[in-house]
């Protein structure tokens, strides 16, 4: 393997190549592992049973809020790594706290909407529409929090032992985690929210 | 302060704010199914591309070629999956 002194930092040893590259393997089984729960939300979406439906359980503002909270944190996060490679190691955790900070907003407002749809009368045991709405809504916010833990302990390596070739290759696999996270949200909000309040 | 903002990031952001904005375009106009659908599709795949590339650096380094590869890989199970139970579940074909 060739690994030029134009490299980024991130990529700078054979392990840390083969670090990004298997995590974007394991992004491509989380896009299948998504692909699964988005086929069984479009089966079940319409079996409402004695519940509510989509149309009805659904509020444009909160959605709005939480989508423009996870863009703006993916392009924070951008900013991290750019800042990263650019040996700025304040503005690189600037920036991340920003993301952490933006993503536990989201999980603040996903959790007032989970609970307004449960005081509304649309909890995970009413109807086969809310029990996969809760299943593929948790399982992304449940990957945010997870999110939120890791992106702390990268923060704290860092400051503890400065950007070099580990902590750099670190921020950056987290980097790529977070931007799919956003990836995800994106087909959430378009093919759950709109397409369900459409 | 500038160099902190790249302006191919900045760029990446502005745009994804704008296909946000058109995507919501379906919930503030009247638009027909097809229509609608045919928005959010265009909407939402640009907006994944857009992360990827820009975002994610999909393309930056000697490892290109495996990343696309299994990217597209997931991709095209995943939506396998998703028009595949579209078919049998929903679509009685």
């Amino acid at each position: 393997m060739n690994h030029s002194s134009t490299q980024p930092l991130e990529y700078s040893t054979k392990q840390n190549s083969l670090n990004i590259l298997g995590f974007w393997i394991f992004l491509g089984a989380e896009i299948m592992l998504f692909g699964t729960l988005f086929a069984s939300y479009f089966t079940l979406e319409n079996r409402i049973g004695n519940g509510p439906s989509s149309a009805e359980i659904f509020q444009i503002a909160p959605v709005i809020v939480e989508t423009l909270l996870l863009l703006t944190s993916s392009f924070t996060i951008g900013l991290a790594i750019h800042a990263m490679r650019l040996r700025h190691k304040k503005a690189m955790l600037s920036f991340f706290a920003v993301t952490l900070i933006l993503g536990l907003v989201f999980i603040g407002v996903e959790v007032y909407e989970f609970v307004h749809y449960v005081h509304i009368g649309a909890g995970i045991q009413v109807s086969a529409f809310t029990a996969i709405l809760f299943t593929l809504l948790g399982t992304h916010g449940a990957h945010v929090t997870l999110g939120l833990f890791w992106g702390i302990m990268i923060m704290l390596q860092v400051k503890k032992r400065g950007i070099n070739e580990q902590t750099a290759n670190k921020s950056f696999i987290f980097s790529l985690y977070w931007h799919f996270l956003d990836v995800v949200w994106i087909f959430i909000f378009s093919f759950v929210y709109l397409k369900g309040m459409m | 302060m500038k160099q902190l903002f790249p302006l191919k990031q900045v760029m990446g952001f502005v745009f994804s704010l704008v296909l946000t904005a058109v995507a919501l375009l379906v919930y503030f106009l009247n638009l027909s199914f097809t229509a609608g659908m045919t928005i959010l599709l265009i909407t939402a795949f640009v907006q994944a591309g857009l992360q990827l590339v820009i975002f994610m650096h999909a393309g930056e380094s000697k490892d290109k070629g495996p990343i696309y590869t299994n990217i597209f890989y997931g991709f095209i199970i995943a939506l396998v999956s998703i028009f595949g139970t579209l078919l049998t579940m929903l679509w009685d074909m």
